[in-house]
Order: structure tokens, then C-alpha cells, then sequence
């Protein structure tokens, strides 16, 4: 065929598609591995220590459920639906049907919310809570990164950005750290509006120090 | 979704914008925080919604309403398993990360993965099976720097036709008696040929270039060498598509299409005259003998054209006479399980075509152990070796092919000696 590439520079680039076969879902198999590790970590991190109440135990059970189902749809997310299947055999067609079900719910903002709601039931442990905020940002980027298979290099510009929200992170561990002026209930939601001033007021001025630094 | 051209022309596309799964989680995990630290009044959640805030009031990117976007396939027909290029190129999207996704068409196979990232990027694809094929669709993904939203275009991709796999053939069947055309085939007659033929007396006017002095020598007058003729002969392959019969990919028809495209392009290249007749239920397409390599594909367009063309009932006697020009050697590729294409067979021996049966018949009824299972699956084989039979009892050749051998070990018989000619005398 005379606008047909020819068959050599097919076969080589048939060889070479062989070849970087595994290299080019290297990003992705790390990628989704390391979220497996961090959702792993932070079920971990906001289940200690046991609460022994039904609602933790309960609670610990939707996170394990959501991260689970995150780590399959991240794992098993490259296999092709067919859209025929009428002509498979029962135990294909439940294959199949489980593979559609596991890429439908957000399985990661649930997560986000029960590990949250979790935390919640703890007493007020400022720094662990602060531990758990930046592993939680990790293990969202690591899930984006996971699923739209980009090396982090991909997220160079978001450097400062979470390199200021690390800052604010601690700044808010700080601020719950800090005791109530008195009792009352209005004290601790003055508490809760002071620090809301003191880190918008951080985020405000953070990027600019820093812009000023690098210059 | 506006298809892609094959011309590789430019098309603007409208880019869908919506915020990512990423930005939606960010948001989730954000609100979620604050809410905590409101209803329980723990600053410390604050800190925790912090960087989510952050990223999601930093990001702020381009997000062109159009990109311009170039698909341009590397072929529009290419064999079975054969690599087609496509190649994707968006303008108009600087500054964002660009990933392309192919969703390809039934029957089209991904060579490589089918993602690929960058403003510039080549997909491969194969078919597996011959027909009129779709390359699928394509869809761009827009990613700003951020990540918080992505832009969709969805691209459907032009047909293309999937060609039948042509088996290896090189050697051919000759016909005894070859019309009076010049071609590559040795005639039975002297000629202006390169192949020597005998030696005859010398009269004025030969060359002296041709005298065979050792012959003169003996003889005591001078001998000439002479040449055979070189001539072409017309080849009309008949397909019958009637029973697809057999695992799909090494069906009959599969198998009658990938010989008879071997056998076009054999012939073809040694400058015979080729046509094809498909003979299918309710009638029959056919494309009169014709010559040069664009003729391979014509016959094989043909041969996929199921519902067009020519079709007036499925008797070959109202086939003009173009379709089967008379002392044509007729090459079929059947199963032989339709009873009327075996009468139309015989009717066209008794016409006077000299045939040659290609049996692409490679299954059987399976083998059960009831003893009606069994007796019918007797029956059914000596009713197939009758037809045989009684069609080899006619004169016509009849020999079997797996698909996977070369058609050359089958028809080795018939490719060494000239095939005789209908009513001539073996």
C-alpha cells in the first residue's frame, strides 16, 4: 500500500511498545502502591488509640472499606470493559460487573470524611491530627497521581503551595495547642475564630515572603 | 462529536471544562475539616483544612474555550494484523497537559497501551479480522498546572477497510491451452519466448544467432533452436460465501478470502488477467479480469462489498459474459456445503470453464457418543465425500487447505504440469 508505513518501522516500533511496556506503567504501579501505603497509614494513625466504642469501631470499618475500594480501582482501573456481555460465561460477566462497580464510588472522599469523623472522636491531640492532615493531602495527591498515571514531577508548580500549607498545617497544630483564655463555651469558639484569623492571615502573607525570598 | 478527517485536516474543537476528581477531593477533604473544627471547636482541623484551601484558591490556569486538534490515521485500509499509525497533534493548548486515550473500535486491537501524554503523540493499533473497521474514538484530556479541573474532547475516528491476510502463494496453475496474449506463462507453442521448445529446419530468414550448430552437425543441415510462446491466461476466482462455517478468524470464509486475495496477487504478478465472482445467498458480485497491483485490491474491496454491486439471482448463467470470459481458468474457494453452489459448479463445468477446487472446509460436526449423533455425523461425511467425488468424476480438481499451510503444498500437483483444459483429452 503505497501511504502505508512500512512493515520494518512497524515491527520496530512493535518491538519498542514491548519493550517500555513495563516502563511506561512504572509511574502508575508506584504511584498506586504508595497510595495503598499512605491510606493504609492513616486508617492506622487516626484508629490509635482504640476508642473501644461501637461508633470507632464502626467508623474504622467505612475506612477500611473506602480505602480497600480506592486500592482496587486504583489497581485494577487499566483492564478494559467489554461492553458485550451477552456471550460470557456467569463468572466472567460477575468479574465484570465487580470491575464497573469498583470505578463508581468516591471511595476517597469518603475515606477523607470517616478518617476526619474519626480523628474527631479522639480527645484534642493538635500534632497528630497535624501528622494526619499532611498525610492525607499525601495520600490525595498520590491517588491523583495514581490514576492519571503523571510522574510528581507533574506537580512542580504546587511546590510552594503545599510548602505554605505545611506551614499552615503546623501553624493550625499550634493553635489548637494553645489553652482557652477561660471557661465557657464562647471561649472555645473564640479560639476557633482566632485561629481561622491567624491562618488565613498566614496563607495571606506566606506566598509573598516566600516569592520575596527566592527573588 | 464531529468525525476526524483522514486527510489529517484541522478541526476546532469545543473543550468541555468541568473540576477534576482531584479538585473534588481536595474540596471534600477541606469542607469536611472545617466543619469539624466549627461543630467541635478544635482549631487544629483548621491547620488540617489549610493546604487543601490553599491549593484549591491557588490554582488558576489557561483554559482555552477550543484547541485545534489533528488525527490523521497512517492508512485508511491495511491487512489483518497489520500496524496502523495514528497520529494526534493539539494547538491551542500551551501550558496544559495534554493526555490522549484510544478507545478502539471492534475488532481493532491496542499495540501499546492506549495512552499517551504530550501535544504531539502517535497511538498504534492492529486489526484482527477483516471488514469494514472503526479506529474508535479518542479523548483529550486538558489538565491545567494545577490539576483542579480538565478539559474533555471526544474525537470519533474514520473507518478504515481491514483487508484479509493473504496466504503465500508462489507458484501457479497454468492452463494447457492460453489465449493469444502476451504474457509470462509458457505456451504450448512455439514463439518469441525465452524457454526453449525444440529444433526445426533452418529456412531464410531465421536468425543466425538461433542456429544450433551441435544439431546441424549431426543432421548434415542447419537447425534452429525455437522458443515457447510466452502468454497470459484469465483467472477468475469464485468465492462462495454462502456457509461461514468453523472457529471465527479460521472460518471457511475466512479462509476463502485470505486464499483467493493470495491467489489474486500471485496471478497478478506474473501479468494474468485476474477477476473475482463472490457467490453468496440471493446472488453473486463479481469484477471482470483485469490487470496491475490496483487490481488486488478492487478484487478484495469486492469480495467485502457483500450488499453491493451486482446481484441478479444466484444462478452463474446470468453472470455476463465479462465476469467469466470463456476459457478462463476458474479458481473456487468454497466449503462445498451448499448444494446449489456445487450444481452451479457442475452446471459450469458442462459450460466448458476448467476448474480447480480449493475444499476450505476444516470442521466437522463434533463427535458425540450417541449412536444417531454418531450415524448422522457418518451420514454427513460421506455425503461430503460424495460431492467430492462425484465433482472429481467431472474432471475438476478438487484439493483441501488448512489455511495455514501455503496454497502451494495443495496445489503442487497442478502447478508443475500445465492443468488440461476442459474436454481436452488427458
Amino acid at each position: 500500500m503505497t501511504d502505508q508505513p512500512s512493515l520494518a518501522d512497524a515491527g520496530a516500533d512493535n518491538a519498542r511498545a514491548s519493550q517500555s511496556r513495563i516502563g511506561s506503567r512504572l509511574p502508575v504501579l508506584t504511584a498506586t502502591a504508595a497510595s495503598i501505603l499512605l491510606g493504609a497509614a492513616c486508617t492506622a494513625w487516626s484508629a490509635i488509640p482504640d476508642q473501644g466504642t461501637t461508633g470507632a469501631a464502626f467508623l474504622l470499618f467505612l475506612i477500611i472499606v473506602c480505602v480497600v475500594g480506592s486500592a482496587l480501582r486504583l489497581s485494577l482501573g487499566w483492564i478494559p470493559l467489554s461492553e458485550e456481555t451477552y456471550l460470557m460465561g456467569a463468572p466472567l460477566r460477575a468479574w465484570l460487573s465487580f470491575l464497573r462497580f469498583i470505578r463508581v464510588p468516591p471511595w476517597e472522599e469518603g475515606a477523607a470524611i470517616t478518617i476526619i469523623w474519626l480523628e474527631l472522636l479522639h480527645r484534642s491531640r493538635p500534632w497528630h491530627t497535624a501528622v494526619l492532615g499532611a498525610a492525607l493531602i499525601a495520600y490525595l495527591i498520590a491517588v491523583h497521581l495514581a490514576e492519571t498515571g503523571s510522574t510528581p514531577a507533574a506537580l512542580r508548580p504546587q511546590v510552594p503551595a503545599l510548602a505554605v500549607g505545611a506551614c499552615l498545617l503546623a501553624l493550625g497544630a499550634g493553635a489548637g495547642m494553645l489553652h482557652p483564655a477561660a471557661a465557657g463555651a464562647g471561649s472555645a469558639l473564640l479560639r476557633v475564630v482566632a485561629a481561622v484569623a491567624v491562618i488565613v492571615a498566614a496563607g495571606l502573607v506566606l506566598p509573598y515572603v516566600s516569592t520575596r525570598s527566592r527573588r | 462529536m464531529p468525525p476526524a478527517s483522514p486527510d489529517s485536516k484541522q478541526v476546532e474543537h469545543l473543550v468541555r471544562w468541568r473540576l477534576s476528581r482531584h479538585a473534588r477531593r481536595l474540596l471534600t477533604l477541606a469542607l469536611a475539616a472545617v466543619i469539624a473544627a466549627l461543630v467541635q471547636r478544635r482549631p487544629e482541623f483548621l491547620g488540617l483544612a489549610a493546604p487543601a484551601l490553599l491549593l484549591l484558591a491557588a490554582g488558576r490556569g489557561v483554559r482555552p474555550a477550543t484547541v485545534t486538534i489533528t488525527v490523521k490515521p497512517s492508512t485508511t485500509r491495511a491487512f489483518e494484523r497489520e500496524i496502523v499509525a495514528l497520529d494526534a497533534a493539539a494547538t491551542g493548548a500551551t501550558g496544559l497537559d495534554v493526555r490522549w486515550t484510544l478507545r478502539p473500535g471492534k475488532g481493532v486491537d491496542l499495540v501499546r497501551t492506549g495512552s499517551a501524554d504530550g501535544a504531539e503523540v502517535r497511538l498504534l493499533v492492529s486489526p484482527d479480522h477483516w471488514g469494514r473497521r472503526e479506529f474508535g474514538t479518542v479523548e483529550m484530556v486538558l489538565r491545567d498546572r494545577w490539576r483542579l479541573t480538565e478539559g474533555h474532547v471526544d474525537i470519533t475516528l474514520p473507518r478504515f477497510n481491514c483487508y484479509p491476510h493473504p496466504a503465500e502463494q508462489d507458484t501457479r496453475v497454468v492452463l494447457s491451452r492460453l489465449p493469444n496474449r502476451l504474457g509470462e506463462h509458457s505456451a504450448r507453442t512455439w514463439g518469441e519466448g525465452s524457454e526453449f521448445f525444440g529444433i526445426r529446419e533452418y529456412v531464410p530468414g531465421d536468425r543466425q544467432r538461433s542456429i544450433n550448430w551441435a544439431a546441424s552437425t549431426r543432421r548434415g543441415r542447419l537447425q534452429v533452436n525455437t522458443f515457447a510462446a510466452e502468454r497470459s491466461q484469465d483467472v477468475v476466482l469464485l468465492a462462495d460465501a454462502t456457509s461461514d462455517v468453523g472457529e471465527p478468524g479460521s472460518s471457511a470464509l475466512d479462509l476463502a478470502l485470505r486464499g483467493s486475495a493470495a491467489a489474486a496477487r500471485a496471478y497478478l504478478q506474473a501479468r494474468d488477467r485476474v477477476g473475482v465472482v463472490t457467490y453468496q445467498w440471493g446472488g453473486a458480485d463479481w469484477l471482470a479480469p483485469g490487470l496491475g497491483k490496483r487490481q488486488v485490491y478492487k478484487i478484495i474491496e469486492t469480495m467485502l462489498a457483500s450488499d453491493s454491486g451486482w446481484s441478479r439471482g444466484a444462478s452463474f448463467r446470468k453472470l455476463p459474459r465479462a465476469a467469466l470470459p470463456p476459457g478462463a481458468l476458474v479458481i473456487v474457494f468454497s466449503p462445498l456445503l451448499d448444494q446449489r453452489f456445487v450444481e452451479a459448479l457442475r452446471d459450469m463445468r458442462e459450460r466448458g470453464f476448467t476448474m480447480l477446487i480449493v475444499d476450505v472446509l476444516n470442521v466437522e460436526p463434533p463427535a458425540r457418543p450417541r449412536v444417531t449423533d454418531r450415524l448422522a455425523r457418518r451420514i454427513w461425511k460421506m455425503e461430503q465425500e460424495a460431492i467430492r467425488f462425484s465433482l472429481r468424476e467431472l474432471g475438476i480438481p478438487v484439493v483441501r487447505w488448512n489455511g495455514t499451510d501455503p496454497l502451494d503444498l495443495p496445489l503442487a500437483p497442478y502447478t508443475r504440469r500445465p492443468l488440461m483444459h476442459a474436454g481436452s483429452r488427458r
